[in-house]
């Protein structure tokens, strides 16, 4: 078999479920620009911000899924223990980055990192696309609401980037196979 | 936090109600308060004060922290949303307070600051 389950799990949520998400959440940031511009020109046309708050709730559920798929399904894997007097550690990515001091920051750095830091986004990413969904053109109009939504967006991209950056790094040295 | 100072608050007539910003405010606040319990509840493990329970044995604690930082964050967010609904806020104060309760959340995951507990 080319790839295993679990190794097909990692790619669902690194390259799938993170990859989309992070492409959301910049589209949702070129969309938010857009719209702004178009509400501060009065431009006519129709409105679309409900496609766009849609959008933004797409990017949530990516988030999520990105999360609990990574929680719940990649990660325990990654975690288990190595058996005693097991020398051959391909099957134990946590043990296999630790046993050498320099892997051991990808476990005690970048995996910590990760375990934690997509949870905030997602949380982010929701009250963005909820209060996008509530106030519909508003969202865009009032300032105050539109930059704070601008800031927790562009928090969020940088925190998942980042977390994405950290998973390629481990998956490198300690693939899931 | 004062919520009731003729600052903080005015009387929205029905058609403004539906455009005051107190949902949005409701929001962004629990979203900083859920980022501040997820930063807690990791601190608190690493200085091993309050280990959340393991809710998945697989995944380890990591499977408790997270659930009840959701928890905290949901239930924040459903206090605040109806308790300021239809109000319109002086929000400049509560977003600056959200994106610092969101910034501590995300310092408290950073682990080389749990080597300075």
């Amino acid at each position: 078999m080319l790839f295993t389950e679990r190794s097909i799990w990692t790619m669902i949520h690194g390259i799938g479920l993170g990859g989309t998400a992070l492409m959301a959440l910049a589209a949702v940031l070129f969309a938010m620009y857009l719209m702004r511009r178009s509400h501060l020109r009065a431009t006519e046309g129709e409105d679309v911000s409900g496609p766009v708050a849609a959008l933004m709730w797409f990017t949530a559920a990516a988030l999520w899924l990105t999360a609990l798929v990574g929680t719940y399904i990649v990660f325990p894997p990654y975690r288990a223990a190595a058996p005693e007097g097991t020398t051959l550690l391909a099957q134990y990515p946590r043990t296999m980055l630790l046993a050498d001091p320099e892997t051991a920051w990808l476990h005690t750095f970048a995996m910590e990192t990760k375990e934690h830091l997509p949870w905030i986004a997602a949380m982010l990413a929701t009250a963005v696309a909820f209060a996008a969904w509530r106030y519909r053109s508003e969202f865009f109009r009032d300032p105050r609401i539109y930059r704070m939504a601008t800031i927790l967006t562009v928090i969020c991209l940088a925190a998942v980037a980042y977390v994405s950056l950290l998973g390629v790094f481990i998956n490198k040295v300690a693939p899931l196979e | 936090m004062a919520m009731h100072g003729p600052t903080d608050r005015t009387a929205a007539g029905p058609r403004s109600r539906e455009h005051a910003n107190g949902v949005a405010v409701a929001a962004f606040l629990a979203a900083g308060i859920g980022s501040l319990a997820m930063g807690l509840f990791v601190v608190l493990n690493e200085a091993d004060i309050y280990s959340a329970p393991s809710l998945y044995g697989p995944a380890g604690g990591v499977s408790g922290r997270t659930t009840f930082a959701v928890i905290v964050w949901l239930i924040a967010w459903a206090l605040l949303h109806f308790r300021m609904r239809g109000r319109q806020f002086d929000s400049r104060r509560y977003y600056l307070i959200a994106l610092v309760l969101t910034g501590l959340g995300i310092l408290m995951t950073y682990p080389p600051l749990w080597e300075l507990l």
